[in-house]
């Protein structure tokens, strides 16, 4: 099935939040954030914003009535600052005025008096001064302080990865509309409605049956919009409650990307231990996870770097250590993958450390410590339905690693100013919620008397294609033409207290949660059909919108089914509801069974250097993908072609620069760049695996969100293959993104200039430009 | 490298003279309308063009085949015209700064970025916004090819995208991928449907 959105899309019909027609006297809403990272506020100054024309009022903490506290997991972040700021960009008013233009103006005249105090941007420095947003945390397996002697080789270093910022192209944004008896109706661009519900409900203080959240779809989110979507909600909500007038407030690009988290960059020490055939004995990493100024989702992100430290390989002794470390950025957030990529570019680069020293290629290494069935994670979960032996043989069988290493060795041979390089990157990706409780849906199905279908759930579409699964799934129940049936906006009235969108679960969540109630509706509707033919349920089959009994199509249609059940006083509606079996977390012991299933794949990527100007592009990707049985395969190929390129962008070409001052320099789309369409791998190709699928997922197609992301590390290791190609002295630093300035400096690294790219000296190859080294 | 450097020199002499020879006709050209506004009768000065704003001022557009007058701000862009005057929310305003071509409109049939545009500078002309592109309920080729190919993820960026594509397909009909990419380089996707829409055009292309 096609994605139901492309018409709408295709013809600029689709409504996005900044296309939902506004009703007059509505005002706008823009935000007055902090200009320094760290400081106490002294004196703000309004009276000058407050008299140009248009502008009607300026609302900060002191106009709160509920609860001035945003924060998700930990309550640490207030929705406008009061006294402290501990980030450029954060909240401290929200002006209200006739228009966007106007409030955009008034902000300029706000006066401010901060006393500035001490800004640490990097997490190493917070973890020292004892800056965590909560108490680090251990996942063990085995015992490696005795493991080390039993080891041949050993390695350590040092492996960090850069942030990320979504731009989701639509930026952040609500409207919010007051209703009669002081509700107020909010659509919002948001993955989490419900967590906008409740954190307006809190911050106005009222109930959240006050509150209703409305969501048609986002242009893109990307974790993005989990929980960062949350504070324009609330204040566009506080200005419709404070002014009885609907309030939009849309960011701007540039207030977007200065105000809003990004992915966590992350600065990580491993070491790593390898027996005579190598092996791996034993494994420890310690990551410093740059949280920014509050928890926001911090805690979660890092527990999933925990889990995903080892990826898709078997490691009998394992300790694994992350800190949330508190620094003066923006509060960093969810972003597909959510902390799995920082974990596996870790063990990644250790591997490629011991493949160099040990001289043979990094892929000997991975293949030899693939995870198999039976073997355990360091969360105690037992690994089951694992394919990687297969996807790396079907991998072997299809396009010939071997094959392809013999080529680039001849390429390089002959080739003295081009140089390529390859690299596999084996993904295990675990797919529900780390946190137990989350993992539950529900699905409001109506069937109307006429027998066309209404279905709501709480999946929010952001181009994941969601709703068209979720159509699919209830037309292919009833059998009907999907005509026939309409997917409706998520609504927090329709569908309450839902999960976020996110964690790659959604479409298992609640098209489960659908099956159900599409389940339930046909067990009435065949009742009254086997009463009505005096046949048993089991005779009864509905097919193509006709009644089937005994195998033979009778007169009666799907229509005339649901009008005489109607007449009969059956209900025609069902309130489905799934919560994930099995799955259950100890965090005391930090073991469990946390994960529904494990999602798998192994990448081969190609990459052609330019040695003399330093920059590259990919010739191929190709993967082994375990879709299990996919249920939309045009879908689920988009999200791993779309995956893949944001991997690679994460890897190669996107720098977040913020200055020592935690300013965000890369702050608009001409200074941070995301991949265009030259950055595409010049051929993409996508093997499935074949497998019997699995039960836990939806139709026994599963999830296919994240895991693809990681596919795009693999960029990284093949620009450092083709490196060492052409400059076999080249020392590692696994410092993410290989930029082509990195990448030009590392070519040329053995005439001494670049001395140490660790120790952050600058090289003097860079002359007056501004090498950035990640912190 | 001799040849590296004496190459730079002859660029940046010839930088040079060509900014001293701009510099002399800038001054000349300055003499010569003080003269022109001492001596001349004043009916015979060049025409200014009209100071408009701070207030609104009215555009005329065609747009779409509709003739439409909007009061704008001198300031206004094209993409604020659309959307905030004319509701044609189809083109979506994404990076403000002709850095992503999400608010890809025609202008006289050339494809431009309407965030990067004046309203006023667009007096007169004709723009074919997105919701333009089809004939009535006939889908124009390059909207069916990316519904075909499932070219649109999170659907942002499509109308940008369509109207480059299709915009390509106006100025040469029979593209190659190269081509496909070059109309297409400015146009950002962060869901990253690429591959898409270069199958999406091909395929349009040859049913055109």
């Amino acid at each position: 099935m096609k994605n139901i959105d492309s018409k709408g899309h295709v013809t600029g019909k689709s409504i996005y939040l900044d296309d939902i027609p506004t009703i007059q006297g509505t005002l706008y809403g823009v935000v007055f954030g902090s200009p320094v990272a760290h400081g106490h506020i002294d004196a703000v100054d309004y009276s000058k914003a407050l008299a140009m024309p248009g502008v009607i009022r300026i609302i900060t903490h002191k106009d709160i009535p509920g609860e001035n506290q945003i924060g998700g997991i930990i309550p640490d972040e207030p929705l406008f600052a009061t006294n402290e700021v501990h980030f450029q960009g954060q909240p401290i008013a929200l002006i209200i005025a006739e228009s966007d233009h106007l409030a955009s103006e008034a902000r300029k005249c706000i006066e401010l008096k901060i006393s500035e105090k001490e800004i640490i941007v990097d997490p190493r420095v917070a973890q020292q001064k004892g800056e965590l947003i909560q108490p680090p945390r251990t996942f063990a397996l085995g015992d490696t302080e005795k493991a080390w002697a039993k080891c041949v080789h050993v390695f350590q270093g040092k492996a960090d990865t850069n942030g990320q910022e979504h731009l989701y192209i639509e930026t952040q944004g609500a409207y919010a509309v007051p209703m009669e008896n002081g509700n107020i109706r909010i659509s919002s661009s948001t993955q989490g409605p419900t967590a906008v519900q409740r954190t307006t409900a809190w911050v106005l203080g009222v109930g959240m049956h006050k509150i209703e959240v409305d969501v048609v779809r986002l242009g893109g989110g990307f974790g993005g919009k989990e929980d960062q979507a949350t504070p324009w909600a609330v204040m566009a909500a506080l200005g419709a409650q404070l002014l009885n007038k609907p309030i939009k407030v849309v960011l701007n690009r540039m207030d977007d990307m200065r105000m809003t988290g990004k992915r966590h960059p992350y600065s990580s020490d491993y070491k790593i231990g390898l027996s005579e055939d190598l092996k791996i004995i034993a494994y420890e990493a310690t990551f410093f996870q740059n949280a920014g100024a509050a928890a926001d989702l911090s805690p979660a992100v890092m527990e999933r770097t925990l889990f995903h430290a080892t990826n898709a390989y078997f490691v009998p002794n394992v300790q694994v250590t992350a800190y949330s470390c508190k620094t003066n950025l923006p509060p960093n957030t969810a972003f597909r993958g959510f902390g799995g990529p920082q974990g596996m570019f870790v063990i990644e680069s250790a591997l490629a450390h011991a493949a160099h020293e040990l001289n043979v290629p990094t892929y000997v290494l991975q293949k030899k410590n693939l995870l198999k069935n039976g073997d355990e994670f360091p969360y105690g979960q037992i690994a089951a339905d694992v394919g990687l032996q297969h996807i790396w043989s079907d991998m072997e069988s299809k396009f010939d690693i071997q094959a392809v290493e013999k080529r680039i060795r001849a390429f390089n041979a002959n080739h003295s100013d081009q140089k390529k390089g390859f690299s596999l990157m084996p993904v295990t990706f675990g797919i529900s919620f780390t946190k137990t409780p989350m993992n539950q849906a529900r699905a409001l199905v109506h069937i109307y008397s006429d027998g066309s279908v209404g279905v709501s759930t709480g999946a929010v579409e952001m181009g994941q294609g969601v709703n068209t699964k979720m159509l699919q799934i209830a037309a292919q129940m009833f059998s009907l033409d999907p005509e026939r049936v309409k997917l409706e906006s998520t609504n927090t009235t329709r569908v309450a207290n839902t999960s976020p969108s996110a964690a790659s679960a959604t479409s298992d969540l609640n098209g489960k949660a659908l099956q159900k109630a599409c389940n339930a509706l046909l067990e009435r509707l065949k009742q009254s059909a086997a009463d009505h033919f005096g046949v048993s349920p089991g005779d009864i089959e509905l097919k193509n919108e006709q009644v089937y009994s005994q195998g033979k199509a009778t007169s009666m249609s799907w229509n005339q089914l649901v009008d005489m059940a109607f007449l009969q006083r059956i209900c025609l509606t069902e309130n489905g509801h799934y919560a994930t079996p099995i799955i259950n977390f100890d965090k005391t012991k930090e073991k469990g069974h946390p994960f529904a299933y494990h999602v798998h794949g192994l990448a081969l990527t190609e990459v052609s250097i330019d040695c003399i100007r330093g920059v590259y592009e990919f010739d191929a990707v190709k993967i082994v993908h375990d879709f299990g049985k996919t249920m939309n395969p045009s879908v689920d190929i988009g999200q791993i072609e779309g995956g893949l390129v944001q991997g690679i962008g994460w890897m190669t070409m996107e720098e977040l620069n913020y200055d020592n001052q935690g300013r965000l320099r890369s702050n608009s789309l001409s200074a941070y760049k995301i991949p265009d369409i030259y950055s595409v791998p010049k051929e993409v190709l996508i093997e499935a695996l074949e497998t019997d699928g699995n039960d836990m997922a939806i139709l026994k197609s599963k999830a296919v969100g994240e895991p693809p992301l990681m596919y795009g590390i693999g960029a990284y290791f093949a620009i450092e293959n083709a490196i060492r190609a052409f400059n076999p002295s080249f020392i590692s630093t696994f410092d993410a993104p290989f930029t082509h300035e990195k990448v030009l400096l590392a070519l040329y690294n053995h005439y001494g200039i670049l001395e140490n790219s660790k120790t952050g000296i600058r090289s003097s190859l860079s002359g007056n430009a501004d090498v950035r080294i990640a912190q | 490298m001799n040849n590296k450097s004496s190459n730079e020199e002859k660029k940046a002499v010839s930088r040079r003279s060509f900014l001293k020879g701009a510099g002399v006709t800038t001054a000349s050209t300055v003499a010569m309308s003080a003269g022109l506004l001492s001596f001349k009768a004043p009916e015979t000065a060049p025409k200014r063009p009209p100071v408009l704003g701070p207030g609104d001022t009215e555009v005329r557009l065609e747009v779409n085949g509709q003739q439409e007058s909007v009061w704008v701000e001198p300031r206004t862009t094209l993409a604020e015209a659309l959307r905030d005057h004319l509701h044609l929310t189809g083109t979506k305003v994404v990076c403000d700064r002709g850095s992503c071509s999400a608010c890809t409109v025609w202008l006289n049939d050339k494809p431009v970025c309407s965030c990067m545009t004046l309203a006023v500078d667009a007096e007169g002309s004709k723009v074919t916004t997105v919701e333009g592109l089809a004939d009535g309920d006939t889908l124009h080729p390059v909207q069916e090819a990316f519904i075909e190919y499932d070219a649109a993820m999170c659907g942002y960026c499509t109308p940008g995208m369509v109207m480059s594509c299709a915009g390509l397909l106006k100025r040469n009909a029979n593209p190659n991928l190269d081509d496909v990419k070059a109309a297409t380089s400015g146009n950002l996707c962060r869901c990253g449907t690429y591959p898409k829409v270069f199958e999406a055009t091909l395929a349009a292309a040859k049913k055109m």
